[in-house]
Formats: C-alpha cells, sequence, structure tokens
C-alpha cells in the first residue's frame, strides 16, 4: 500500500498521536523515501532464518527472592500527576 | 608544574583524592569554573545544580576525613546525560513531554557511581528520547561542537561527548542505541565505549529500542573510559537482559600491546561515500598497529550495507511501544480538554518532537497488521545474519577496526531537513549495535581543517579489554590523542 495522508492520519490515530494538518504532506514525504530505502531488505533471502528479538543468549539469569522490600516513593511518584485526586490520578471522563 | 585541574585524567583525580593531596570540593569548584565559562556557549546542559554538586563532593571529603576507604572514583564528577534517571533531579530526555519530570528512583548505573564515590555533575543535553545524529533534535537547545561552534557535536549523546571535549567534565555518562556514543565521541575527539549488550543495566534508563540500547561512559582517553566501565557494569537483578559475563576490564591488560592480537578490516565496506582524510587516518592507524606487532585479517562481513534499513524498521518500532507509556496520565505534560482519546493525543502531539513523531509514525507503520511479516519480522531475520557476519568475522580477528563516521562532523542545519542523509550517517556504527556486541570509538587525528576523526574497534562479545587495549596502545603511539580544543585552553 502506497503511503499517503489517509496513511498518515490512520497511523497517527492508531499510535495516538495529532499530527497538524499542515505536517501532514511532510511525514508522507519522509515516510516514502524512508520506506523506499527499507525495500532492499526484500531482495534478501531469509528463508528459514529464524528472527532475532534479543541478542541475549545462554541460561536465563536466576529469577531473585520474592521479598517484601520498603518503597518509599508513593508520594514522590504521585505527586508528578498532572492531575490527581488523593492516591488516585485523575483523567478526563471515560465512561 | 602540574597541569590544571581540568586537563588531569580522571584516574589521576581520584588517586590524588584518595591520597588527600586534594580535596573533592577543589575538584569540584574547578570543573564548575570551567562549565560555567564554556557551558553556555555549548549548549552542554540541560540541568546543572553547583549547590548539589558542591554538597556530594563535601560528603566524599568527609568521608576521607574519617579516615574511610573511597571508590574508585573518588570525588570525579560524572556528566549524565539526561535520559538516565536521578532521583529528584530533572529528567527530560531532551524532550517537552518531560519537562517538569523527576523521577523518584536512581538507575543502576547512578547506585552505583554513588558507591564509587563519584560527584553526580549536570544532566546532559541530547536529541529528544536519544533519536538522532547531530543533537538538533532537543527539545530545548542544540549542542555546539567545542572544536567548530558552527558545526554539530554528533548525537545523540551530543552533550555528553561535547562536555568531556571541552574539559567541563572529565567523563560522562551516555547511551547508544545506532552510535549514540561512539558517533558524538568521534566528532568531539574523546573516546567513547559501547558495551556488550547486557554489560550495563538498563534499570533507570529511559527505553527507546530496548533490545539496542546500552548505557555506556566517554572519556578522554581508553584508561579513563575502562575505569567508568568498571564502575557501572556488571549484573543487576532489576533487569533481565542484565549479563552474568559482563566483566571488569583490568587496566594492566589494556597496557600489553598489540602484538599477538589481529585486527579485522572489512576492505568491502570502507569504499563507497567514505571521506578520504578517514580513510587515509584508518589507513594510518592500520599501519601503526602493524608496526606495533598487529597482524591483519581480511573480515567480510556481507550483510552490514543492511544494517541501516534493519535498524530503522526494528529501532522506530521498539520505539513506538516504549513511547506509548507517554500519555499525560501518571507524569510530564498534559494537554487537551475533552476526552481521555482527545487528551492522550494532544499531549502527545504537542509533548513530542517531529524526530519522535516521524519515528513513532514508521514504527506503527512497521508493525501494524499486514506489514509486520514484511517489514518487521523481515528486519529481526535479517538481524541474524548481521550477527552471524560478526560471529564469522571474529573466528578470523581479535577485533575489527572501523571508521565512525563517514564524514567529519557536519554543519548545524546541513541535514535537518532530509532524515533519511541524517540516518545514512550511521552505517558504520550499527551493524555492532544490531549484533549487540562491544564497539569503542576512539580519536585518531584531525582532518586538515582541524576537526577530529574517530575511527572504531569492534570485539567479541564481553571483551571490552580488547578493543580497549589496542585503543590504549593506539593512544600511547598517537601525538596528538589527548590535544584539547582551543575553548577548553581560555583561561578560567
Amino acid at each position: 500500500m502506497p503511503i499517503d495522508v489517509g496513511t498518515v492520519r490512520k497511523i497517527a490515530a492508531l499510535a495516538r498521536l495529532r499530527v497538524a494538518p499542515e505536517d501532514e504532506e511532510r511525514y508522507v514525504r519522509e515516510l516514502v523515501a524512508i520506506l523506499a530505502y527499507v525495500e532492499q531488505l526484500q531482495e534478501l533471502d531469509v528463508e528459514g532464518i529464524e528472527p532475532t528479538s534479543t541478542v541475549v543468549a545462554g541460561e536465563p539469569p536466576p529469577l531473585r527472592p520474592d521479598e517484601e522490600k520498603p518503597s518509599d516513593i508513593h508520594e514522590d511518584a504521585l505527586g508528578q500527576a498532572p492531575d490527581r485526586e488523593g492516591d488516585y490520578f485523575r483523567v478526563p471522563r471515560v465512561v | 608544574m602540574s597541569a590544571p585541574i581540568h586537563h588531569e585524567t580522571a584516574e589521576e583525580l581520584a588517586r590524588s583524592v584518595r591520597e588527600g593531596s586534594r580535596s573533592a570540593g577543589e575538584i569540584a569548584r574547578a570543573f564548575l569554573a570551567r562549565t560555567g565559562k564554556t557551558s553556555e556557549r555549548l549548549g552542554t546542559y540541560l540541568h546543572l545544580d553547583p549547590e548539589a554538586i558542591l554538597a556530594q563532593a563535601a560528603r566524599v571529603d568527609e568521608r576521607k576525613a574519617k579516615g574511610e576507604t573511597l571508590g574508585p572514583l573518588a570525588g570525579v564528577p560524572v556528566a549524565i546525560k539526561d535520559n538516565i534517571c536521578i532521583r529528584g533531579v530533572p529528567t527530560t530526555c531532551g524532550s517537552l513531554i518531560l519537562e517538569r519530570y523527576r523521577p523518584p528512583y536512581d538507575a543502576h548505573v547512578i547506585q552505583r557511581l554513588r558507591a564509587a564515590d563519584a560527584v553526580l555533575f549536570g544532566k546532559t543535553n541530547c536529541d529528544e528520547f536519544a533519536m538522532g545524529s547531530s543533537n538538533e533534535n532537543s527539545a530545548y537547545k542544540p549542542v555546539r561542537n567545542p572544536w567548530d561552534l558552527e558545526r554539530v557535536p554528533g548525537g545523540s549523546s551530543g552533550g555528553s561527548a561535547a562536555t568531556v571535549a571541552a574539559r567541563e567534565a572529565p567523563l560522562a555518562l551516555g547511551s547508544d542505541t545506532g552510535g549514540s556514543v561512539r558517533q558524538p565521541a568521534a566528532f568531539c575527539g574523546v573516546v567513547g565505549l559501547k558495551p556488550t549488550y547486557g554489560s550495563v543495566s538498563r534499570y533507570g534508563l529511559v527505553a527507546f529500542a530496548s533490545s539496542l540500547d546500552q548505557i555506556g561512559p566517554l572519556a578522554r582517553g581508553a584508561r579513563d573510559a575502562a575505569l567508568l566501565y568498571d564502575a557501572i557494569s556488571g549484573r543487576d537483578e532489576c533487569d533481565m537482559t542484565s549479563r552474568p559475563e559482563a566483566k571488569a576490564v583490568d587496566l594492566d591488560e589494556i597496557e600489553r600491546g598489540v602484538k599477538g592480537l589481529t585486527i579485522g578490516i572489512p576492505s568491502a565496506l570502507l569504499s563507497e561515500g567514505l571521506d578520504p582524510e578517514i580513510r587515509a587516518s584508518l589507513d594510518a592507524v592500520r599501519a601503526e598497529l602493524k608496526r606495533l606487532g598487529a597482524g591483519e585479517a581480511e573480515v567480510a562481513l556481507p550483510h552490514a550495507k543492511h544494517a541501516i534499513a534493519t535498524y530503522y524498521l526494528i529501532a522506530p518500532a521498539e520505539a513506538s511501544s516504549n513511547l506509548a507509556r507517554y500519555d499525560g496520565v501518571r507524569y510530564g505534560l498534559r494537554a487537551g480538554n475533552g476526552d481521555l482519546k482527545g487528551m492522550y493525543e494532544a499531549t502527545r502531539g504537542l509533548g513530542f518532537g517531529r524526530e519522535v513523531t516521524r519515528r513513532i509514525l514508521l514504527g506503527t507503520y512497521a508493525l501494524s497488521a499486514g506489514y509486520y511479516d514484511a517489514y518487521y519480522l523481515r528486519a529481526q531475520k535479517v538481524r541474524t545474519l548481521i550477527r552471524r557476519d560478526f560471529t564469522e568475522a571474529f573466528a578470523k580477528a581479535d577485533a575489527i577496526l572501523l571508521p565512525v563516521t563517514p564524514t567529519p562532523p557536519f554543519k548545524l542545519g546541513e541535514k535537518a531537513d532530509d532524515p533519511l542523509a541524517m540516518y545514512l550517517n550511521d552505517i558504520y556504527s550499527i551493524p555492532a549495535s544490531l549484533a549487540g556486541v562491544p564497539a569503542v570509538s576512539f580519536p585518531a587525528g584531525f582532518t586538515k581543517s582541524g576537526l577530529p576523526i574517530g575511527l572504531q574497534l569492534v570485539g567479541k562479545p564481553f571483551d571490552e579489554t580488547t578493543i580497549l587495549r589496542i585503543a590504549r596502545t593506539w593512544e600511547k603511539a598517537s601525538d596528538d590523542a589527548w590535544r584539547a580544543p582551543a575553548i577548553a585552553e581560555e583561561v578560567a
């Protein structure tokens, strides 16, 4: 599917990202150029090749003991909220 | 007469504090004075709190006065890239969306630096969420190259590289996802190490592309880079990708020269688009290492030419997922009125800059229904081919010598409107990132116009020692590895 303004709007909506109308054409141009460049990967034969999602190899590290640890960040964490009510983060009405 | 404090190595500074010939306070004041003189022009810091720095130095001096044993970085200022969390200290990642964020915890590397008696210096400027190769993507201000203020310092750890080059701080931490420690180190004429993936805990490093991100040291020489690497590396139970195989670099071992080591040369990668002066510098380093006893082997890396295409699918895909957390609910910016979805969209639309937005769009597209197999999954398979190339190359060589960048530092604005041109700049740094292997960028001379040239040594997994040993050998043989930019020589 070729990328056009409609595609940019659709993926912006999927990413919950508002793109200003005056910027849409530029993102189309840039994404078209980048996707044309990455098209080179289609030429490679990757039949039977396992994908790499992580380079970490070997035994997984041992799990740490599941112990209670003191935490004093309650107020530090809640204090960052753009909007709070008591011990809750407040957001615009959902239902 | 001894050198002014700001020209001393971190190793010398720490020794002087441990031996009591200098106080941590004296060192902190000297670097604050330097920084005060140049950092506004260079744009190196997003946050610098002299009182907090002097208070940390005073604690080190108190410990010394009580006769306590001090750590390996006693009293040494270490600048911290602004995507690494320090409890209670602003951590913006160069983004408006985190303008007021103060993390409620210390990153693992910060805990380790405190334990080593280092003094946490300022938070350094960087490209927004570490996405960029020029530091022009900081939402706050660009960083300028200390060797030529019209030019970029590289990115994304541009502030960390520039501050070390300008002698504003002896050491700095950066983060490297596709070259973000090595490339600015090359552009600014300092040493930058990207450790093996899994050597340094990512706990408290704000995530960009989790399968690639790695924190690394920037320093003026190989020994100082090793000193900082040793302070931060090792297993951490808070990062499931942190590996027990990580081992410290032995500072005696890196003095052993290059006799008996084989340097791999990927000739096929060294033709197209490589600046002739960088090519000449690479040939000069090759000749010198040979003269000092190193062997040479041709290595292939046949899939490295596809590394940029691979990276610019994988990294944006991971970024689009990682950056979903910036939603205006729990911290950071919130914008928009009306419903929840509108709040998300307005917050993210306002809070993210162009480069970050473009990468989220690209990553979302590459992961979306119908394109996942053709883009993301295929890129992951090519990543396997690139890793295999390195495994084969390391059967023949102990380390691989490469440029870091195809060109010397470019001018501010030169590539700002052409993202693909900017991405192509990463051709030499990305392969090691995709393979997860360690790589160090080290100063290797200057262009005729006086701009630094950096070269890169790529090593076997968890063998940071060998690449630092080769870089150290070159540094001892070179006559200009310690040259400082004019801005660092200005009398304080």
